[in-house]
């Protein structure tokens, strides 16, 4: 005998199914198609160029047989979990400070979201002209006599260290990480952290039991947001990065750019890579979330 | 219901015959002016029915992109034709869009490239795939204006594109040299180098004043042949690499790469960031001049025969910027071209358009205008054309015009390239231990089929 609950389960309505079309066909046919195809790509199959040995694990091999597809994996978790992390703890603090009334705050509440609506490239730019070696802060120590020569200003982009990659990462993604989680905090109230300090709670103990659960479904939306981002960007370790070994975006790019077209599925066997180990990350992630989750009986 | 179906079935099958029908015209066309069975005023006839003309090429330097709208589309409107100038930030970005348009099944009059501005690999790559749409260059009026006899050496630079025959399926369009600049504010004419080691001498003294833009950038490519030249063991510089890589051979080829290799991973610690421990190489001649500007490099090397005067006049160079002659005889001079793809939508408006780009008044005004090399040959010219083309030349700087022509070098076979990029990635940039004969021999392997 079925449930009540089976009974009253919803059934998509025609407006619904008219709501999710839109999104539902880009999904599929854009981006469903776009990695179906990059895999076949990816295991040799390129009629169009002449290429069909369907299928062909050979890319994958090359790929994953070379020393320098390590090292550019590891610099690309490396540049996306350090930006990630420097600017989620940058964000809570700011989150934090954001709750509290201080003089200018409302200037200062808009003021930071500014690098939102600057895009990734213009920070980029801002990033050679300010720290580069023939850049503002190089000019200014010439100016002052500390260097005499723009290869004394220390190298701060162009190397694998990555500072310029993880600056701008960091400077655009910080206010948006501020942003989710300071709503989060603002939806959420003060009310408990309150009742918790009259109870006699040291701010520790606020912010690890009350808090830190409050700002935890913020913390996990936007961080997710941002390394699935870092995991696949390119503009920025292309132009501020150290050269070789390469991020894997940018390993992708230049096989995509070589005028041997036939590198084109190395280069997918590389995107194909970053979807996986991107992918792989993601879940890890999510699964333990939920199980927070479940431990805080939310779910 | 059935009204509706109807209705698309018809328009269905409309567009599929109008489609045929326009693929047959195209195609006959083809087969005419490539049989040389139509007149020019036919062919300009028919170019009016085209319309337009859709030319891809590089849209990096702003002086070209005001010549092309200013000069060359009002001449092309006057002839009834509309340039689509598509500017790419690759020239590789033409060559897929003619692939990708060949692979989903279009033919002469249904592709989207008409004209490509191009030389080299992407030349290579276009003729190995078959997607030329013939030999037209000698069956234009300006065909005139270039050195076609085999007998003149100098025809070379319009049969041969980086080795590859070129057949006729492009049209020579510019002229071009690698020059090296150098910035008289940091380095003075006597400490100035002639060759590879005079250069690693100076790098010595003034580690890291240096940078060449990474392979398989051409810019970057270029510098390395131009290395292996002067590193050849046997002492005769380019010739043997004017051969194909199956004429070559892998082992042989890497017999004479060997020496110019080991220099290029001797003065890797010296080049720009090599005394911070972090080499990092150009990607481009943007990134490259800008380094150039702020003096953290001493030369800067690309393609531009009258590169110094123009970037000098639009401040892109300092006022302290002059040419010099390095390598000594081993400056790589080639021509780039306008090729036409098999599947161009419309190939008559795309001949039309190559013959004048090819004209003594295009020729003139480009480089007057934009400092281009002339592409056509001044001596098929008459005598006042070529006192024309002469006196729009831009001014050299340190240097005069004889010594730049003294010390030219022609550009390495296209399937040499290849494998010669290959192996700078391999041995240099990964840093590869193994022999030098052995990463050839894989990349001649690896090569595209």
């Amino acid at each position: 005998m079925p449930s009540p609950i089976w009974r009253r389960r919803p059934t998509l309505q025609r407006q619904q199914v008219l709501g999710l079309l839109p999104l539902g066909v880009v999904m599929i046919v854009l981006f469903g198609g776009a990695l179906a195809l990059a895999l076949l790509q990816s295991l040799g199959f390129a009629p169009w160029l002449g290429i069909n040995s369907f299928p062909d694990v050979s890319y994958f091999i090359a790929l994953w047989g070379g020393a320098s597809f390590w090292w550019s994996l590891w610099f690309t978790l490396y540049y996306s979990l350090a930006a990630t992390v420097i600017a989620l703890v940058l964000a809570i603090l700011l989150a934090l400070g954001l709750t509290r009334a201080f003089p200018g705050r409302a200037v200062f509440g808009s003021l930071y979201k500014l690098p939102l609506v600057v895009p990734y490239a213009v920070g980029i730019a801002l990033a050679v002209i300010m720290m580069g070696n023939g850049g503002v802060l190089s000019r200014l120590a010439f100016a002052l006599g500390w260097i005499d020569d723009p290869a004394q200003f220390p190298l701060l982009l162009t190397t694998n260290a990555g500072w310029g990659v993880i600056a701008v990462y960091v400077w655009k993604q910080l206010p948006f990480m501020a942003l989710a989680i300071h709503a989060v905090l603002i939806s959420a109230g003060r009310e408990q952290a309150e009742a918790a300090a009259v109870l006699g709670a040291n701010r520790r103990q606020i912010f690890r039991e009350i808090t830190w659960p409050q700002i935890v479904p913020g913390i996990v939306s936007s961080t997710l947001i941002c390394f699935a981002f870092n995991m696949g960007a390119f503009e920025a370790p292309f132009i501020l990065g150290g050269g070789f070994p390469d991020t894997l975006p940018v390993m992708a790019w230049r096989y995509f750019n070589d005028a041997d077209y036939t590198l084109q599925l190395q280069g997918m066997a590389v995107v194909v890579s970053i979807g996986l180990v991107a992918g792989m990350m993601i879940a890890v992630y999510l699964a333990t979330y939920r199980r927070y989750e479940r431990s805080l009986g939310r779910v | 219901m059935h009204l509706c179906r109807s209705v698309l079935f018809v328009a269905a099958f409309l567009a599929s015959t109008t489609a045929v029908m326009a693929d047959e015209a195209a195609a006959g066309f083809q087969d005419q002016i490539l049989a040389g069975d139509m007149s020019w005023d036919d062919v300009l006839a028919q170019a009016r029915v085209d319309g337009e003309v859709q030319f891809f090429y590089w849209g990096g330097d702003d002086n070209l992109n005001v010549w092309m709208d200013s000069v060359v589309a009002p001449a092309m409107a006057e002839l009834g034709i509309s340039l689509v100038a598509n500017r790419i930030t690759g020239t590789k970005d033409a060559v897929d869009l003619v692939i990708a348009d060949a692979a989903s099944g279009r033919t002469i009059g249904e592709g989207s490239v008409d004209a490509i501005w191009l030389n080299g690999e992407n030349f290579y790559t276009l003729k190995q795939q078959d997607l030329l749409f013939g030999s037209f260059a000698q069956l234009l009026p300006n065909a005139a204006n270039f050195e076609w006899d085999e007998a003149d050496p100098r025809s070379q630079l319009n049969l041969r594109d980086f080795g590859t025959p070129t057949d006729g399926a492009e049209m020579p369009w510019s002229g071009e040299q690698y020059v090296c600049s150098a910035n008289r504010a940091v380095l003075p004419v006597e400490q100035t180098p002639r060759t590879f080691e005079d250069l690693q001498a100076y790098l010595e003294v003034n580690p890291g004043k240096f940078a060449y833009i990474k392979p398989p950038h051409y810019l970057g490519n270029t510098f390395v042949q131009q290395v292996l030249y002067a590193f050849n063991p046997d002492g005769t510089g380019a010739t043997p690499f004017q051969r194909s890589i199956e004429g070559l051979g892998a082992a042989e080829l890497a017999r004479l790469a060997a020496p110019g290799f080991e220099y290029l991973k001797d003065i890797e610690p010296l080049l720009l960031g090599g005394p911070q421990g972090a080499v990092r190489y150009p990607e481009d001649a943007a990134a490259a001049e800008g380094l150039f500007r702020n003096s953290e490099i001493h030369i800067n090397c690309g393609f531009g025969l009258y590169a110094v005067a123009t970037k000098r006049a639009d401040g892109s160079y300092p006022q302290t910027a002059e040419e010099i002659i390095f390598p000594a005889g081993n400056m790589i001079k080639n021509k780039n071209y306008l090729a036409i793809p098999a599947n161009a939508p419309n190939p008559a408006a795309a001949l039309v358009f190559a013959n004048y780009m090819s004209s003594v008044e295009a020729q003139v005004t480009k480089l007057d205008l934009v400092g281009y090399p002339a592409g056509i040959d001044p001596w098929k010219l008459d005598p006042a054309d070529a006192a024309a083309l002469e006196a729009a030349a831009p001014a050299h700087y340190g240097v005069t015009q004889d010594e730049l022509d003294d010390n030219i070098a022609p550009d390495t076979n296209a399937s040499l390239v290849e494998v010669i990029e290959a192996t700078w990635l391999e041995y240099i940039e990964r840093g590869s231990s193994l022999p030098l004969e052995e990463i050839v021999a894989n990349a001649v392997a690896n090569l595209a089929p």
